[in-house]
């Protein structure tokens, strides 16, 4: 456990030095600036587009840093042969990539609590009170991410990170647009074309289990199970694809 | 006593790009380094010691042959356990302090108590007054102090140092010879590559000329040095160029 705690420290530190917290000042300006000049033109809906606008822009930001980040994470070891050094030593390549994820994975996770503590303020200040439903969203906005940047490690291990970028970002647009793909598949006539469809809807990540923005701003009430399944779901997703980047990454050569 | 490496008729052959027709790196070398020796391991630029040691470091697989440290597969936990190894050139977390990189490298190591050990090697090397500085600000000869440093940390039974005297000024040099030396009189083996006989002169009990893939010799240096190398400032290269074009001329 010790291996992974230093290749955990060592991903933190490696990241945080990347000034993501500049990310954090632009959402909490993006924030206070809608609240302060949209209200004239909300027609009364202010508090939903606050609610809604500020959701997005947690994700978006997480996500994006997740891209920035993640896309290098073991590249550019590779490609700055720091990774000689860590590889040679009695390690597991196994502890490499869990350590690597935990550590990007608790960065992000901090940046979104962030993100959360400037959300409620904000709301506080305007309304003067919490909005309860956000602490239940921003996880979710986490379980995305996690499923984002086992993606973009798995794509790292053997491939550049301009690859693993470009694919972390088609995977993110697919895995949104996975409710249309299901009504695709359900409507089209062609055998050939539903099974397709049916096999990449059930085997690409479907993001939209995390996305439960509309039915808190709406205040439409959550189903615990439908919760409960949005939670296994991006838990099993992701210790797959680090089981399949551990595979590819034992396999590796440093030449 | 059981050999620290052997190397069995390695091949191993690399393509720059897909297009591009293979090209036989390690051309079936063979070699045997005893425990406890300091071996030399010698050839111009391009001739195949750092594919040689990326093999017995488990960085890179062997096409065909078989390496093995102190009888194990290099890419072993096992094997790894005992080796420290210093990169060619090395490149280092840049935004980390000495005593951090140190820190990891002992953790990565197996080490738990990990403190007093990376304090004591960055004594040893010289950077104790530097160890709370970022690897960034180091200079070349404190970075390879530092990976050498790196290498030592847990205190392996074989030392791999890669060209570890490249770009060293000569207090530099003679620093880190002497603890080649150190090393030694603790009983580690110790395998270095360079393309400087001098360097080699000053440490090695035994040394192995690689030339275009190929070991030409093995042996003590001085009867390497009566088949017509010689031991002054001249370089391997030369050495190379000369016998080519005494090949070519016959």
């Amino acid at each position: 456990m010790n291996k992974v705690k230093a290749i955990f420290e060592n991903t933190f530190k490696e990241s945080l030095r990347q000034k993501i917290l500049v990310l954090l000042i632009v959402f909490a300006l993006l924030l206070i600036i809608v609240s302060i000049f949209l209200e004239p033109f909300a027609l009364g809906e202010t508090p939903k587009i606050m609610r809604d606008l500020g959701l997005a822009a947690a994700s978006l930001f997480g996500i994006l840093t997740t891209i920035i980040v993640g896309s290098t994470l073991i590249h550019r070891d590779v490609e700055k042969r720091t990774i000689y050094t860590v590889v040679s030593k009695p390690v597991r390549r196994s502890e490499i990539v869990l350590g690597k994820f935990l550590g990007l994975a608790a960065l992000i996770g901090i940046l979104i609590l962030a993100m959360l503590c400037i959300h409620q303020l904000v709301i506080l200040i305007y309304e003067g009170s919490f909005e309860h439903s956000l602490f239940i969203a921003y996880p979710f906005a986490l379980l995305e991410v996690s499923v984002i940047l086992s993606i973009l490690l798995l794509f790292s291990s053997f491939s550049s990170s301009t690859l693993a970028s470009i694919m972390g970002v088609i995977f993110f647009v697919i895995g949104h647009a996975m409710p249309d793909l299901k009504l695709f598949a359900e409507s089209t006539r062609v055998p050939a074309l539903k099974h397709t469809a049916y096999a990449f809807y059930y085997l690409l990540p479907n993001l939209e289990n995390f996305n439960i923005r509309t039915d808190l701003v709406h205040q439409i009430p959550l189903q615990t199970d439908q919760l409960f399944f949005s939670v296994c779901y991006g838990i099993i997703y992701t210790v797959f694809l680090l089981y399949l980047t551990t595979i590819i990454f034992e396999r590796r050569e440093f030449k | 006593m059981q050999p620290a490496i052997v190397l069995e008729d390695i091949r191993r052959s690399f393509k720059n790009h897909f297009w591009q027709k293979k090209k036989e790196v390690l051309q079936g070398i063979s070699l045997e380094v005893n425990e406890n020796e300091v071996f030399g391991f010698l050839g111009p630029n391009g001739a195949g010691k750092t594919t040689t040691i990326k093999i017995i470091t488990g960085l890179i697989r062997p096409d065909s042959g078989n390496a093995t440290i102190f009888g194990m597969e290099p890419d072993s936990l096992c094997a790894k356990e005992k080796i420290g190894f210093l990169p060619e050139s090395p490149y280092f977390y840049e935004h980390l302090t000495g005593y951090e990189f140190l820190k990891i490298h002992a953790l990565l190591s197996g080490l738990s108590e990990h403190k007093q050990v990376c304090i004591r090697m960055l004594e040893r090397v010289g950077l104790a007054t530097s160890m709370g500085v970022q690897l960034r600000s180091y200079s070349r000869g404190m970075l390879q102090r530092i990976g050498i440093a790196q290498a030592l940390i847990g205190s392996p039974k074989l030392l791999i140092l890669d060209e570890p005297l490249t770009g060293l000024d000569p207090i530099g040099r003679k620093e880190i010879k002497d603890l080649i030396l150190e090393e030694k009189k603790k009983g580690t083996t110790i395998f270095f590559s360079s393309h400087i006989l001098p360097d080699a002169e000053a440490v090695c009990d035994r040394v192995g000329i690689i030339i275009e893939g190929q070991i030409k010799e093995v042996g003590k240096l001085a009867d390497v040095l009566k088949k017509g190398i010689r031991a002054d400032e001249i370089t391997l290269e030369d050495w190379f160029v000369s016998h080519t074009k005494a090949s070519d001329r016959e």
